[in-house]
């Protein structure tokens, strides 16, 4: 008897977290993961000279706590990610995944303590639009949208919409330009060369 | 030579609506499927030749003279001195927000635009400063001709890329020339007209540096990134 109470307390425990798990808000997702972001930015800690290479660390483990670099990949090469091998998917993965983290890491770290405006989001099925505006200090005030996508209990984002603009839809574009110009395996080169000229 | 001028823009017209590219419906798509695969907006470009050369010519116009100059600028004029000195002269071209915002119906936003101009103009010290929007939350609408052509069902034609004024469509080139018409500034002796808005040209980069270069350095091809960037744009543009 007192083994089978603690298995049902064990199960509604289960039950409860999962709730909870559940309860996740992609707001909240982003929310949070803006914040660790700016966290590592304000961190006293990775400030100063020397620091820059534990700093461009953490920054970049807080990003990827946010985006999901796959699924943006794999949106950003739309058709041609099925005609991949497992192994070219890889590949791609990371050279997209160099691609932007040495674009936007330099971009978040010019933050000059902009404000971020969280003005809400809408949900269909497992997509959903957070809405936000970053207001800067000249005054302007830049929106910003993340699309996220339901993954297990939790959220991930698989894109962000600066202005209007998607930055998927935008490498889509430029992906599918080449592809049709060259081939997968010169958009490939073009995309290491880019990588390594660091 | 005025009914000349009627048939070409009537011509202009219907070739226009004739296009009307998947702009429109794309649109009304995106409304409702935002969500998922956000449906590609395309755009013609059979000049693409012109463009690219056109494109070129602004990369190096920017690099070469427009980032230096506007850097010493933004060296000698604090940054809050150059927001005033775009909000002043955003202020001036209340007659292209006012108009365009009537021509697709957004009266309510015609209203803030008005009080905005009352209140910018007087308060606000001849639009120097937007009290508008910080004491009354009032924000200005961008609307321009060439989203009320988009309004009306107007594809964007085909992508222009013009000479320092940078990418366009022919539905937006059309706009420019009819939003220059309610430019006050378009009223003035040409020469001092032509100095403000070098001078306003200059203002607005120096308030922009590092956006353009960010574009470039994540673009493997800048050219169609621009392009993207700006049909992406628009299209929000006219959503609003």
């Amino acid at each position: 008897m007192k083994r089978r109470l603690t298995a049902l307390l064990v199960i509604a425990l289960v039950l409860v977290v999962q709730g909870f798990a559940q309860a996740s808000e992609p707001i909240e997702t982003v929310k949070t993961g803006v914040d660790r972001v700016i966290k590592v930015l304000k961190d006293p800690a990775l400030k100063g000279a020397g620091k820059e290479k534990q700093r461009k660390e953490a920054l970049r483990e807080a990003v990827s706590g946010i985006l999901d670099f796959r699924e943006m990949a794999k949106r950003s090469l739309a058709r041609q990610w099925r005609k991949l091998s497992d192994r070219q998917k890889d590949e791609f993965v990371e050279l997209y995944r160099g691609l932007l983290e040495r674009t936007y890491l330099k971009k978040i770290e010019a933050y000059q303590n902009e404000k971020i405006l969280y003005k809400g989001q809408r949900l269909r099925g497992k997509y959903a639009i957070v809405k936000t505006i970053v207001v800067t200090s000249k005054q302007t005030e830049i929106p910003v949208d993340y699309k996220l996508l339901k993954r297990g209990d939790g959220w991930i984002v698989y894109d962000v919409i600066i202005e209007g603009v998607s930055l998927v839809n935008n490498y889509r574009r430029q992906f599918k330009s080449i592809i049709r110009r060259s081939s997968y395996e010169g958009l490939v080169k073009i995309l290491r060369e880019k990588n390594e000229k660091g | 030579m005025a009914r000349k001028l009627l048939l070409l823009a009537v011509v202009v017209s219907i070739v226009l609506f004739q296009f009307r590219v998947n702009l429109v419906s794309a649109q009304d798509n995106n409304k409702e499927s935002g969500f998922e695969e956000t449906e590609e907006l395309t755009i013609a470009d059979p000049i693409e030749p012109w463009n690219r050369l056109m494109f070129q010519f602004n990369d190096r116009l920017y690099f070469w003279v427009v980032k230096p100059v506007a850097k010493a600028y933004s060296f000698v004029l604090p940054q809050d001195d150059r927001v005033a000195i775009r909000n002043f002269l955003d202020n001036l071209l209340f007659p292209v927000r006012f108009v365009n915002c009537i021509l697709q119906g957004k009266l309510k936003a015609a209203g803030n635009e008005l009080l905005r101009f009352g209140i910018n103009t007087t308060a606000g010290v001849f639009g120097f400063d937007d009290v508008a929007k910080k004491e009354f939350d009032l924000k200005g609408s961008k609307e321009d001709l060439g989203q009320s052509l988009a309004h009306y069902g107007a594809g964007h034609g085909f992508y222009i890329v013009w000479p320092v004024l940078g990418p366009s469509s022919l539905r937006d080139t059309i706009g420019l020339v009819g939003d220059y018409l309610l430019d006050p500034l378009s009223y003035i002796e040409l020469k001092t007209s032509l100095a403000i808005r070098t001078g306003g040209y200059v203002n607005s980069a120096s308030l922009h540096i590092g956006d353009y270069e960010d574009l470039v350095q994540g673009a493997l091809d800048p050219y169609i990134s621009l392009q993207d960037a700006y049909v992406q744009h628009r299209a929000k543009e006219v959503e609003k």
